[in-house]
């Protein structure tokens, strides 16, 4: 009952008609980003943190923005990958690989429909979870000591590296990389300068929107420079019928649930988000429909239920990945360790007492991700159309603009020369990370959360004065070491999904 | 494996650096027993044993080919030129000057350039710098421009 009144109570501050324009204004543009080839959701919210931080919003104004924006841009990806088949981000990967050809033999309309539709479902089951769960869960981790802090730390960090690439040692390498930068400037505890080169520019620290925007939208620049040699894709014109049927809906319904199912339980998970939910509910759907129906299945060639399920898999997990951010304050993903840090620039600090603290800023960001959702529905498929031609916005006003949003973002924080020019040498550097294989996210994660994991192992050690075994103390945390033990050790006992990793890995290239 | 053995090398250094300037690190007064100087030197050890692993033991490359060297290197030099002149210019004629070759190397004609360049540098200016009041550099024309 308190879950309900604080849900209505949600509800009220959604539908406040400042928040309610909100959402609906981050529904259109993150839907409209996320269509441009090549700028997936990370790259969009990357990109308007700044702007959406300059429009001076109160924290639920520029949460709820910022939460339409992403969750607009996972509906818009689905645009570019089904007529294109150029996915925006890895999550989508998927989604091209059925919707595509679906598109290719004139079923553009339907594929479309369909996965708004699907996405609808994914999102709104992940939502009703996020409600059930997040209280409960909330209220465990108010037990959260330092020492569990850092083995959650730890445990979201083995995900990242245990189930994001086939390659472990530079999903590593870039934690490794994240932490490193946390901690550059004035150390709060003793007020010693680190990494600081004598730089005044550096005392308090690498700017958050410097990072994020060169590591994700300019090295994104350079990224399309690469992928603009393999020529330009066949984009689909031709729509087709707009709307699927209701045999079309009966037959994708358990596909859908599945993947809604998947989706959430995989976007729990911290270092887990779409792109491992969209590649399991997609094989999970391939050996459920050719157990049962092996003489139906069209997989690779346009198969409805994949898209169904993929799709709805990855918009539940996009939206069940909020639930680690809001109880733990453990993002699970590069674009909700964004808008973690988007906390931390209104001085909140993320964390189970958040839903204490601050009731309106959680419960309305809950409701208003129902809100956002029944919005996106309902611009999705009448305007499909509108949203397509964004595809044919040519790269060369795509990328000045890109260029310029970011300059502008970088600098209405301290106005210096030395941050766009952090800004620009951050996305270089990010670009040829990329090239190597090394992910960006979890660069991210590990600059994000490299603060607060320093603070707790330090404070934990001060409890116990400086005995390590201090972390291992207590159940919740052995719990934890081990999980992450496991989750780093899976694939060298199994090779079996070593195999698995690496294929699916193989088909997000 | 030639390009795992560059990261690997390049992590090692950078673990090196941060080795060399945070081992010195102290507080003047310790008051708890994990001083300033641990977490960066436990980051540096794991930028460090990644480099060593992938020096020893590279992976296949898995990108895809890269793009002409010319336009990457063309893109970098405008972008850094942008970011370093956009104070001294001011932000519309920094803009303007700067997203013509940005654009060009992306396929636009020199007018094509032009036009977007000087719409995104004078919208963008009225947008942020008049109406969401971020204030961005006027340059050496002051108000004029």
């Amino acid at each position: 009952m308190d879950t309900f009144n604080h849900l209505m109570h949600g509800f009220g501050v959604a539908l406040a008609p400042t928040n309610l324009l909100l959402a609906a204004l981050g529904a259109v543009v993150g839907t409209m980003v996320g269509v441009l080839p090549g700028l997936g959701p990370i790259n969009a919210v990357a990109m308007l943190v700044p702007v959406v931080f300059a429009l001076g919003l109160p924290p639920e104004g520029s949460l709820i923005l910022m939460a339409a924006i992403y969750i607009g841009s996972e509906y818009g990806g689905r645009i570019s990958a089904i007529l294109l088949n150029v996915p925006g981000e890895a999550s989508a990967v998927m989604t091209a690989l059925e919707g595509y050809p679906l598109a290719r033999q004139g079923k553009a309309g339907i594929a479309l429909s369909l996965s708004a539709w699907t996405s609808f479902v994914g999102s709104a089951i992940a939502t009703l979870g996020i409600v059930l769960a997040a209280p409960v869960l909330a209220k465990w981790a108010l037990a959260f000591g330092p020492v569990e802090y850092v083995a959650l730390m730890v445990f979201a960090f083995a995900c990242l590296t245990g189930l994001l690439t086939d390659q472990p040692v530079k999903a590593m390498l870039a934690i490794g990389l994240g932490l490193a930068i946390s901690t550059i400037g004035i150390d709060a505890n003793s007020g010693v300068y680190r990494y600081t080169f004598g730089s005044p520019n550096l005392v308090d620290g690498v700017q958050f929107a410097t990072v994020v925007i060169g590591l994700f939208a300019i090295s994104e620049l350079l990224i399309m420079l690469d992928t603009m040699r393999g020529g330009a894709a066949v984009r689909i014109e031709q729509l087709g019928r707009s709307l699927f049927n209701g045999a079309e809906m009966r037959f994708t319904n358990m596909a859908t649930l599945r993947g809604s199912l998947i989706g959430f339980f995989v976007g729990i998970l911290p270092g887990a988000g779409g792109t491992v939910a969209s590649a399991l509910a997609y094989t999970t759907e391939k050996r459920v429909v050719e157990r049962s129906d092996p003489e139906g299945s069209r997989f690779g060639r346009g198969e409805v239920r994949g898209l169904a399920s993929v799709e709805a898999a990855n918009n539940s997990a996009s939206n069940s990945n909020f639930i680690p951010m809001l109880t733990l304050g453990i993002p699970s993903s590069g674009t909700t360790a964004i808008m973690l840090g988007v906390l931390t620039l209104y001085n909140l600090t993320p964390g189970p007492a958040l839903f204490r603290s601050q009731p309106d800023l959680v419960w309305g960001l809950i409701a208003s991700l129902f809100i956002g959702n029944f919005i996106l529905l309902a611009i999705n498929i009448p305007l499909v159309g509108v949203f397509a031609r964004m595809l044919s916005v040519p790269a060369w006003v795509l990328v000045p603009f890109i260029v310029v949003v970011s300059a502008i973002g970088v600098y209405s924080g301290k106005s210096t020369t030395f941050d766009l020019v952090l800004m620009v040498a951050l996305g270089v550097g990010g670009y040829l990370l990329r090239r190597t294989g090394v992910p960006m996210a979890p660069l991210i994660l590990g600059f994000v959360l490299g603060k607060i994991l320093e603070q707790s192992l330090r404070r934990a050690l001060s409890l116990s004065a400086g005995d390590v075994a201090i972390l291992w103390s207590s159940p919740i945390s052995i719990t934890l070491w081990i999980m992450a033990a496991a989750v780093l050790l899976l694939p060298l006992l199994l090779p079996r999904f070593t195999r698995w990793r690496h294929n699916t890995a193989v088909k997000a290239e | 494996m030639k390009t795992d053995r560059i990261l690997g090398a390049t992590a090692i250094a950078v673990a090196a650096i941060m080795l060399v300037f945070g081992y010195g690190l102290q507080a003047p007064f310790a008051y708890e027993p994990v001083g300033p100087r641990a977490f960066p030197l436990i980051a540096a050890g794991m930028i460090a044993l990644c480099g060593v692993i992938l020096v020893l033991k590279p992976g296949e490359p898995s990108s895809g080919p890269a793009g002409p060297t010319g336009a990457l290197a063309a893109l970098s030099g405008c972008l850094m030129g942008y970011a370093l002149l956009f104070q001294p210019l001011g932000f519309v004629i920094a803009t303007t000057i700067f997203m013509i070759p940005i654009a060009m190397i992306f396929g636009a004609r020199w007018w094509q350039g032009a036009v977007t360049g000087v719409v995104l540098a004078v919208s963008s200016y009225l947008l942020f710098d008049r109406v969401l009041e971020v204030v961005l550099p006027v340059g050496p024309f002051g108000g004029i421009v």
